[in-house]
Protein backbone atom coordinates (compact mmCIF):
# COMPACT_ATOMS: atom_id res chain seq x y z
CA UNK A 1 0.00 0.00 0.00
CA UNK A 2 2.78 2.39 0.95
CA UNK A 3 4.28 2.22 -2.48
CA UNK A 4 1.19 3.54 -4.19
CA UNK A 5 0.80 6.52 -1.90
CA UNK A 6 4.24 7.85 -1.21
CA UNK A 7 2.98 11.38 -0.58
CA UNK A 8 1.16 10.44 2.57
CA UNK A 9 2.24 8.19 5.39
CA UNK A 10 -0.24 5.93 7.13
CA UNK A 11 0.32 5.13 10.76
CA UNK A 12 -1.76 3.05 13.11
CA UNK A 13 -2.28 4.41 16.57
CA UNK A 14 -1.35 2.79 19.83
CA UNK A 15 -4.57 3.31 21.75
CA UNK A 16 -2.83 2.60 25.05
CA UNK A 17 -0.42 5.43 24.51
CA UNK A 18 -1.87 8.60 26.08
CA UNK A 19 0.23 10.80 23.83
CA UNK A 20 -1.21 9.26 20.67
CA UNK A 21 -4.72 9.49 22.03
CA UNK A 22 -4.27 13.12 22.98
CA UNK A 23 -2.89 13.94 19.54
CA UNK A 24 -5.92 12.45 17.87
CA UNK A 25 -8.41 13.88 20.36
CA UNK A 26 -7.02 17.34 19.69
CA UNK A 27 -7.19 16.94 15.93
CA UNK A 28 -10.75 15.62 16.04
CA UNK A 29 -11.86 18.17 18.59
CA UNK A 30 -10.96 20.98 16.19
CA UNK A 31 -13.20 19.34 13.61
CA UNK A 32 -16.09 19.01 16.04
CA UNK A 33 -15.74 15.36 17.00
CA UNK A 34 -15.66 14.06 20.52
CA UNK A 35 -13.12 11.23 20.34
CA UNK A 36 -13.62 8.40 22.81
CA UNK A 37 -10.81 5.81 22.59
CA UNK A 38 -13.00 3.17 24.24
CA UNK A 39 -15.38 3.57 21.35
CA UNK A 40 -13.00 2.16 18.74
CA UNK A 41 -11.02 -1.01 18.07
CA UNK A 42 -8.46 0.67 15.88
CA UNK A 43 -7.43 4.14 14.76
CA UNK A 44 -5.08 5.36 12.08
CA UNK A 45 -3.60 8.72 11.21
CA UNK A 46 -2.51 9.98 7.84
CA UNK A 47 0.51 12.31 7.78
CA UNK A 48 2.12 14.18 4.95
CA UNK A 49 5.87 14.44 4.56
CA UNK A 50 6.00 17.49 6.83
CA UNK A 51 4.43 15.39 9.58
CA UNK A 52 1.21 17.36 9.51
CA UNK A 53 -1.90 15.39 10.24
CA UNK A 54 -3.95 15.14 7.09
CA UNK A 55 -6.75 12.99 8.36
CA UNK A 56 -7.80 10.05 10.47
CA UNK A 57 -10.12 7.10 10.57
CA UNK A 58 -11.20 4.40 13.05
CA UNK A 59 -13.43 1.41 13.25
CA UNK A 60 -15.25 -0.59 15.87
CA UNK A 61 -16.39 -4.04 14.80
CA UNK A 62 -17.69 -3.50 11.32
CA UNK A 63 -18.62 0.15 11.67
CA UNK A 64 -16.30 2.84 10.39
CA UNK A 65 -16.05 5.81 12.71
CA UNK A 66 -14.40 9.19 13.07
CA UNK A 67 -13.39 9.40 9.44
CA UNK A 68 -12.24 12.97 9.01
CA UNK A 69 -9.86 15.00 6.88
CA UNK A 70 -8.43 18.41 7.74
CA UNK A 71 -10.18 21.14 5.72
CA UNK A 72 -7.17 22.27 3.70
CA UNK A 73 -6.48 18.74 2.43
CA UNK A 74 -10.00 17.90 1.38
CA UNK A 75 -9.35 18.43 -2.32
CA UNK A 76 -7.02 15.48 -2.54
CA UNK A 77 -7.25 11.73 -2.28
CA UNK A 78 -6.71 11.61 1.48
CA UNK A 79 -10.25 10.55 2.27
CA UNK A 80 -10.14 7.68 -0.21
CA UNK A 81 -6.81 6.57 1.17
CA UNK A 82 -8.09 6.47 4.75
CA UNK A 83 -11.18 4.50 3.81
CA UNK A 84 -9.10 2.09 1.71
CA UNK A 85 -6.75 1.53 4.64
CA UNK A 86 -9.63 0.79 7.02
CA UNK A 87 -11.53 -1.43 4.64
CA UNK A 88 -8.40 -3.48 3.91
CA UNK A 89 -8.44 -4.47 7.56
CA UNK A 90 -12.14 -4.70 8.32
CA UNK A 91 -13.04 -6.77 5.26
CA UNK A 92 -10.76 -9.56 6.51
CA UNK A 93 -13.05 -10.13 9.46
CA UNK A 94 -16.45 -8.97 8.26
CA UNK A 95 -18.31 -9.45 5.03
CA UNK A 96 -20.24 -6.35 5.57
CA UNK A 97 -19.21 -2.83 6.57
CA UNK A 98 -21.39 0.04 7.72
CA UNK A 99 -20.94 3.77 7.92
CA UNK A 100 -23.15 6.25 9.71
CA UNK A 101 -22.72 9.78 8.59
CA UNK A 102 -24.50 13.08 8.21
CA UNK A 103 -26.68 13.34 5.12
CA UNK A 104 -24.46 16.06 3.69
CA UNK A 105 -21.53 13.60 3.55
CA UNK A 106 -23.62 11.02 1.73
CA UNK A 107 -22.16 11.80 -1.67
CA UNK A 108 -18.59 11.44 -0.43
CA UNK A 109 -19.14 7.84 0.63
CA UNK A 110 -21.33 7.04 -2.35
CA UNK A 111 -18.47 8.16 -4.54
CA UNK A 112 -16.34 5.43 -2.96
CA UNK A 113 -18.82 2.73 -3.83
CA UNK A 114 -20.83 2.64 -0.62
CA UNK A 115 -24.55 2.10 -1.01
CA UNK A 116 -27.12 4.14 0.85
CA UNK A 117 -29.62 2.16 2.86
CA UNK A 118 -31.66 4.92 4.42
CA UNK A 119 -31.55 8.54 5.51
CA UNK A 120 -33.29 10.20 8.43
CA UNK A 121 -33.12 13.93 7.83
CA UNK A 122 -31.44 15.95 9.15
CA UNK A 123 -29.13 13.86 11.33
CA UNK A 124 -28.18 10.51 9.84
CA UNK A 125 -27.59 8.38 6.84
CA UNK A 126 -26.56 4.72 6.85
CA UNK A 127 -24.44 3.26 4.12
CA UNK A 128 -23.10 -0.23 3.57
CA UNK A 129 -20.29 -1.88 1.70
CA UNK A 130 -19.09 -5.43 1.22
CA UNK A 131 -19.83 -8.88 -0.09
CA UNK A 132 -23.29 -8.98 1.44
CA UNK A 133 -25.75 -6.20 0.96
CA UNK A 134 -29.39 -5.50 1.36
CA UNK A 135 -30.07 -7.49 -1.81
CA UNK A 136 -28.57 -10.60 -0.23
CA UNK A 137 -30.97 -10.15 2.67
CA UNK A 138 -33.88 -9.61 0.29
CA UNK A 139 -32.96 -12.84 -1.51
CA UNK A 140 -33.10 -14.60 1.85
CA UNK A 141 -36.54 -13.09 2.48
CA UNK A 142 -37.77 -14.25 -0.94
CA UNK A 143 -36.52 -17.76 -0.21
CA UNK A 144 -38.73 -18.09 2.88
CA UNK A 145 -41.72 -16.15 1.58
CA UNK A 146 -45.15 -17.79 1.76
CA UNK A 147 -47.16 -17.56 -1.41
CA UNK A 148 -49.84 -15.31 0.04
CA UNK A 149 -50.30 -11.84 -1.36
CA UNK A 150 -53.78 -10.81 -0.28
CA UNK A 151 -55.55 -10.73 3.05
CA UNK A 152 -53.96 -9.99 6.37
CA UNK A 153 -50.17 -10.27 6.16
CA UNK A 154 -48.62 -9.14 9.40
CA UNK A 155 -45.15 -8.47 10.72
CA UNK A 156 -44.04 -8.69 14.32
CA UNK A 157 -40.54 -7.69 15.38
CA UNK A 158 -39.23 -9.10 18.63
CA UNK A 159 -35.98 -9.28 20.50
CA UNK A 160 -37.29 -11.68 23.16
CA UNK A 161 -34.60 -11.16 25.73
CA UNK A 162 -35.90 -13.55 27.06
CA UNK A 163 -39.08 -14.88 25.49
CA UNK A 164 -42.10 -14.23 27.78
CA UNK A 165 -45.83 -14.88 27.91
CA UNK A 166 -46.27 -11.31 26.70
CA UNK A 167 -44.47 -12.06 23.43
CA UNK A 168 -46.32 -15.33 23.11
CA UNK A 169 -49.69 -13.62 23.55
CA UNK A 170 -48.88 -10.93 20.98
CA UNK A 171 -47.66 -13.42 18.37
CA UNK A 172 -50.52 -15.86 18.87
CA UNK A 173 -53.03 -13.04 18.63
CA UNK A 174 -51.46 -11.86 15.36
CA UNK A 175 -51.56 -15.43 14.03
CA UNK A 176 -55.28 -15.74 14.75
CA UNK A 177 -56.08 -12.46 13.03
CA UNK A 178 -53.99 -12.85 9.89
CA UNK A 179 -53.33 -15.26 7.05
CA UNK A 180 -49.58 -15.13 7.50
CA UNK A 181 -47.41 -13.66 10.22
CA UNK A 182 -43.73 -12.94 9.65
CA UNK A 183 -41.92 -12.94 12.96
CA UNK A 184 -38.63 -11.03 12.78
CA UNK A 185 -36.20 -11.97 15.50
CA UNK A 186 -33.52 -9.35 16.12
CA UNK A 187 -30.27 -11.03 15.22
CA UNK A 188 -27.76 -8.71 16.75
CA UNK A 189 -26.09 -10.23 19.78
CA UNK A 190 -26.14 -7.27 22.11
CA UNK A 191 -28.65 -8.86 24.43
CA UNK A 192 -28.04 -11.03 27.47
CA UNK A 193 -29.63 -13.96 25.69
CA UNK A 194 -27.83 -14.71 22.45
CA UNK A 195 -29.59 -15.04 19.14
CA UNK A 196 -29.42 -18.83 18.90
CA UNK A 197 -31.00 -19.22 22.33
CA UNK A 198 -33.72 -16.65 21.73
CA UNK A 199 -34.54 -18.23 18.35
CA UNK A 200 -34.67 -21.74 19.83
CA UNK A 201 -36.93 -20.80 22.75
CA UNK A 202 -39.43 -19.14 20.42
CA UNK A 203 -39.30 -22.04 17.99
CA UNK A 204 -39.93 -24.63 20.72
CA UNK A 205 -42.98 -22.79 21.92
CA UNK A 206 -44.51 -21.55 18.67
CA UNK A 207 -42.97 -23.69 15.94
CA UNK A 208 -46.19 -25.66 15.53
CA UNK A 209 -48.24 -22.66 14.33
CA UNK A 210 -48.90 -23.10 10.62
CA UNK A 211 -49.12 -19.52 9.47
CA UNK A 212 -46.14 -18.27 11.43
CA UNK A 213 -42.88 -17.74 9.55
CA UNK A 214 -39.79 -17.01 11.61
CA UNK A 215 -37.39 -14.57 9.97
CA UNK A 216 -33.84 -13.71 10.95
CA UNK A 217 -33.53 -9.98 11.47
CA UNK A 218 -30.15 -9.83 9.74
CA UNK A 219 -28.42 -6.49 9.86
CA UNK A 220 -31.44 -4.51 8.95
CA UNK A 221 -34.05 -5.08 11.60
CA UNK A 222 -33.34 -2.99 14.67
CA UNK A 223 -29.63 -2.83 14.25
CA UNK A 224 -29.71 0.46 16.10
CA UNK A 225 -27.50 -0.88 18.85
CA UNK A 226 -24.43 -0.33 16.71
CA UNK A 227 -25.52 3.21 16.23
CA UNK A 228 -22.94 5.80 17.20
CA UNK A 229 -24.06 9.00 18.79
CA UNK A 230 -20.55 10.36 19.10
CA UNK A 231 -20.65 13.00 16.42
CA UNK A 232 -23.84 14.50 17.70
CA UNK A 233 -22.78 15.86 21.02
CA UNK A 234 -24.80 19.03 20.50
CA UNK A 235 -28.02 17.16 19.77
CA UNK A 236 -30.44 15.95 22.38
CA UNK A 237 -30.37 12.26 23.19
CA UNK A 238 -34.08 11.99 22.46
CA UNK A 239 -33.59 13.44 18.96
CA UNK A 240 -30.93 10.85 18.27
CA UNK A 241 -33.17 8.03 19.43
CA UNK A 242 -35.96 9.35 17.24
CA UNK A 243 -33.77 9.53 14.15
CA UNK A 244 -32.34 6.12 14.79
CA UNK A 245 -35.84 4.69 15.06
CA UNK A 246 -36.75 6.46 11.88
CA UNK A 247 -33.85 4.85 10.02
CA UNK A 248 -35.01 1.43 11.14
CA UNK A 249 -38.58 2.07 10.12
CA UNK A 250 -37.61 3.50 6.73
CA UNK A 251 -35.44 0.45 6.07
CA UNK A 252 -38.30 -1.83 7.03
CA UNK A 253 -40.72 0.10 4.82
CA UNK A 254 -38.48 0.30 1.81
CA UNK A 255 -36.86 -3.13 1.67
CA UNK A 256 -38.91 -5.62 3.65
CA UNK A 257 -42.57 -4.62 3.28
CA UNK A 258 -42.64 -4.84 -0.54
CA UNK A 259 -41.24 -8.36 -0.57
CA UNK A 260 -43.74 -9.89 1.82
CA UNK A 261 -46.58 -7.49 0.94
CA UNK A 262 -46.96 -6.79 4.62
CA UNK A 263 -50.04 -4.75 5.45
CA UNK A 264 -50.08 -4.87 9.23
CA UNK A 265 -47.53 -4.49 11.94
CA UNK A 266 -48.18 -5.53 15.53
CA UNK A 267 -46.45 -3.89 18.44
CA UNK A 268 -46.80 -4.05 22.20
CA UNK A 269 -47.63 -0.85 24.07
CA UNK A 270 -44.47 0.55 25.55
CA UNK A 271 -44.54 1.46 29.20
CA UNK A 272 -41.05 2.21 30.30
CA UNK A 273 -38.44 2.55 27.58
CA UNK A 274 -38.04 5.94 25.89
CA UNK A 275 -36.13 4.26 23.06
CA UNK A 276 -38.92 1.88 22.22
CA UNK A 277 -41.37 4.72 22.62
CA UNK A 278 -39.48 6.73 20.01
CA UNK A 279 -39.53 3.66 17.80
CA UNK A 280 -43.29 3.35 18.08
CA UNK A 281 -43.68 7.05 17.28
CA UNK A 282 -41.57 6.67 14.16
CA UNK A 283 -43.82 3.81 13.08
CA UNK A 284 -46.93 5.93 13.56
CA UNK A 285 -45.34 8.55 11.36
CA UNK A 286 -44.20 6.27 8.53
CA UNK A 287 -46.26 3.09 8.39
CA UNK A 288 -49.93 4.08 8.02
CA UNK A 289 -49.30 6.59 5.16
CA UNK A 290 -47.58 3.78 3.27
CA UNK A 291 -50.37 1.28 3.61
CA UNK A 292 -49.24 -0.64 6.66
CA UNK A 293 -51.74 -0.64 9.46
CA UNK A 294 -50.15 -0.32 12.88
CA UNK A 295 -51.83 -2.36 15.56
CA UNK A 296 -50.86 -1.64 19.12
CA UNK A 297 -51.62 -4.40 21.59
CA UNK A 298 -51.82 -3.49 25.27
CA UNK A 299 -49.46 -5.53 27.39
CA UNK A 300 -50.97 -8.37 29.30
CA UNK A 301 -50.42 -8.64 33.00
CA UNK A 302 -50.06 -11.53 35.37
CA UNK A 303 -52.25 -11.61 38.47
CA UNK A 304 -52.94 -8.01 39.44
CA UNK A 305 -53.60 -5.41 36.77
CA UNK A 306 -50.43 -3.35 37.01
CA UNK A 307 -48.16 -6.36 37.20
CA UNK A 308 -47.58 -6.28 33.45
CA UNK A 309 -45.26 -8.77 31.84
CA UNK A 310 -41.95 -7.52 30.53
CA UNK A 311 -38.66 -9.13 29.61
CA UNK A 312 -36.71 -6.51 31.54
CA UNK A 313 -38.55 -7.50 34.72
CA UNK A 314 -37.48 -11.07 34.08
CA UNK A 315 -33.86 -10.01 33.72
CA UNK A 316 -34.17 -7.92 36.87
CA UNK A 317 -35.50 -10.96 38.72
CA UNK A 318 -32.61 -13.10 37.47
CA UNK A 319 -30.20 -10.45 38.67
CA UNK A 320 -31.76 -10.52 42.12
CA UNK A 321 -32.11 -14.30 42.22
CA UNK A 322 -35.89 -14.04 42.51
CA UNK A 323 -36.87 -16.08 39.50
CA UNK A 324 -39.87 -17.47 41.36
CA UNK A 325 -41.54 -14.04 41.37
CA UNK A 326 -41.74 -13.96 37.60
CA UNK A 327 -42.17 -17.63 36.85
CA UNK A 328 -45.73 -16.97 35.68
CA UNK A 329 -44.36 -14.61 33.03
CA UNK A 330 -42.54 -17.38 31.27
CA UNK A 331 -43.73 -19.87 28.67
CA UNK A 332 -42.67 -23.49 29.11
CA UNK A 333 -39.61 -23.30 26.86
CA UNK A 334 -38.06 -20.30 28.65
CA UNK A 335 -39.00 -21.62 32.08
CA UNK A 336 -37.36 -24.95 31.40
CA UNK A 337 -34.28 -23.26 29.99
CA UNK A 338 -33.86 -20.86 32.89
CA UNK A 339 -34.25 -23.59 35.47
CA UNK A 340 -31.73 -25.82 33.74
CA UNK A 341 -27.95 -25.79 33.93
CA UNK A 342 -27.72 -24.70 30.26
CA UNK A 343 -28.60 -21.16 31.23
CA UNK A 344 -26.04 -20.89 34.03
CA UNK A 345 -23.60 -18.74 32.05
CA UNK A 346 -26.36 -16.41 30.85
CA UNK A 347 -27.67 -15.96 34.38
CA UNK A 348 -24.16 -15.27 35.59
CA UNK A 349 -23.71 -12.72 32.80
CA UNK A 350 -26.90 -10.87 33.71
CA UNK A 351 -25.91 -10.72 37.34
CA UNK A 352 -22.49 -9.36 36.57
CA UNK A 353 -23.62 -6.26 34.72
CA UNK A 354 -26.17 -3.57 35.21
CA UNK A 355 -27.31 -2.51 31.77
CA UNK A 356 -30.70 -2.18 30.28
CA UNK A 357 -30.18 -5.14 27.94
CA UNK B 1 -9.45 -22.90 -10.48
CA UNK B 2 -11.64 -21.88 -7.58
CA UNK B 3 -10.82 -19.05 -5.20
CA UNK B 4 -10.09 -20.21 -1.67
CA UNK B 5 -9.83 -16.95 0.28
CA UNK B 6 -11.50 -13.58 0.46
CA UNK B 7 -9.23 -11.11 -1.24
CA UNK B 8 -9.08 -7.60 -2.53
CA UNK B 9 -6.89 -5.39 -4.66
CA UNK B 10 -6.94 -1.72 -5.49
CA UNK B 11 -7.96 1.45 -3.72
CA UNK B 12 -10.82 3.91 -3.69
CA UNK B 13 -8.75 6.62 -5.25
CA UNK B 14 -9.66 8.35 -8.47
CA UNK B 15 -8.55 6.46 -11.61
CA UNK B 16 -8.30 3.25 -9.65
CA UNK B 17 -10.64 0.35 -9.06
CA UNK B 18 -11.29 -1.68 -5.91
CA UNK B 19 -11.80 -5.36 -6.61
CA UNK B 20 -13.17 -7.69 -3.94
CA UNK B 21 -13.38 -11.43 -4.34
CA UNK B 22 -15.39 -13.85 -2.28
CA UNK B 23 -15.14 -17.62 -2.71
CA UNK B 24 -18.42 -19.34 -3.56
CA UNK B 25 -19.48 -22.98 -3.69
CA UNK B 26 -18.40 -25.08 -6.66
CA UNK B 27 -20.96 -24.84 -9.46
CA UNK B 28 -22.58 -21.59 -8.43
CA UNK B 29 -21.09 -19.69 -11.34
CA UNK B 30 -19.77 -16.18 -11.72
CA UNK B 31 -21.43 -13.27 -10.07
CA UNK B 32 -19.91 -9.94 -10.98
CA UNK B 33 -21.30 -6.81 -9.30
CA UNK B 34 -20.05 -3.58 -10.78
CA UNK B 35 -20.49 -0.04 -9.62
CA UNK B 36 -18.68 2.82 -11.23
CA UNK B 37 -18.60 6.58 -11.38
CA UNK B 38 -18.78 6.16 -15.15
CA UNK B 39 -21.38 3.41 -15.08
CA UNK B 40 -23.45 4.86 -17.93
CA UNK B 41 -20.56 5.13 -20.35
CA UNK B 42 -18.44 2.11 -19.49
CA UNK B 43 -20.44 -0.54 -17.67
CA UNK B 44 -20.29 -2.95 -20.61
CA UNK B 45 -16.56 -2.38 -21.17
CA UNK B 46 -15.88 -3.03 -17.50
CA UNK B 47 -17.83 -6.28 -17.59
CA UNK B 48 -16.09 -7.48 -20.72
CA UNK B 49 -12.69 -6.57 -19.34
CA UNK B 50 -13.24 -8.30 -16.00
CA UNK B 51 -14.69 -11.41 -17.63
CA UNK B 52 -11.72 -11.59 -20.01
CA UNK B 53 -9.32 -11.78 -17.10
CA UNK B 54 -11.47 -14.37 -15.35
CA UNK B 55 -11.61 -16.39 -18.60
CA UNK B 56 -7.86 -16.31 -19.01
CA UNK B 57 -7.34 -17.40 -15.42
CA UNK B 58 -10.06 -20.04 -15.74
CA UNK B 59 -12.10 -18.85 -12.81
CA UNK B 60 -15.65 -20.13 -13.11
CA UNK B 61 -17.06 -19.90 -9.59
CA UNK B 62 -16.60 -16.57 -7.92
CA UNK B 63 -18.36 -13.57 -6.46
CA UNK B 64 -16.54 -10.47 -7.62
CA UNK B 65 -17.35 -6.92 -6.61
CA UNK B 66 -15.82 -4.01 -8.46
CA UNK B 67 -16.00 -0.39 -7.29
CA UNK B 68 -14.59 1.61 -10.12
CA UNK B 69 -13.51 5.23 -10.10
CA UNK B 70 -12.65 5.59 -13.74
CA UNK B 71 -9.74 3.15 -14.02
CA UNK B 72 -8.12 2.52 -17.40
CA UNK B 73 -8.19 -0.95 -18.92
CA UNK B 74 -4.65 -2.01 -17.89
CA UNK B 75 -5.42 -0.93 -14.32
CA UNK B 76 -8.62 -2.93 -14.27
CA UNK B 77 -6.87 -6.01 -15.64
CA UNK B 78 -4.03 -5.73 -13.14
CA UNK B 79 -6.34 -5.26 -10.16
CA UNK B 80 -8.56 -8.17 -11.11
CA UNK B 81 -5.56 -10.41 -11.76
CA UNK B 82 -4.00 -9.54 -8.41
CA UNK B 83 -7.24 -10.03 -6.52
CA UNK B 84 -7.71 -13.43 -8.17
CA UNK B 85 -4.14 -14.48 -7.39
CA UNK B 86 -4.54 -13.41 -3.79
CA UNK B 87 -7.77 -15.35 -3.49
CA UNK B 88 -5.99 -18.42 -4.86
CA UNK B 89 -3.12 -17.91 -2.47
CA UNK B 90 -0.56 -17.73 -5.30
CA UNK B 91 0.26 -14.03 -5.18
CA UNK B 92 3.65 -13.28 -3.71
CA UNK B 93 4.75 -9.94 -2.33
CA UNK B 94 2.70 -6.79 -2.20
CA UNK B 95 3.72 -5.17 -5.47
Amino acid sequence: MGVENTDYREESLDLRNPFDVKLLSQFLCDLGFDYIPEDVDYSMILYNLNDEIIGTGSYKGRVLKYVAVAPKFREGAAFAQIVTHLIDIVIQKHNHIFVYTKPRNLMVFKGLGFTEIATAEPLFSVLEFGYNNIKTYQDYLRSIKRDVNVGGIAAVVVNCNPFTMGHKYLIEKACRENRVVYLFVVEEDRSSFNFTTRWRLIKEELGHIDNLVMVKGGNYVVSGTIFPSYFLKQEKKSDIAACQAELDVITFMRYIVPIFNINRRYVGTEMYSPVTKAYNEAMIKHLPPNGVELIEIPRISSGSKDNYISASKVRQAIREDKLDDVIDFLPTSTRRFLLSEDSAHIRAKIKSKVTRH
Amino acid sequence: MTPKFKAQAGTFESSDIMVLIEPVAEGSGRQVDISSTVMLQFEEDLKVCINQVLDVMEIENVHLIAKDKGALTPTIKARVETAVKRSLGIQEGTL
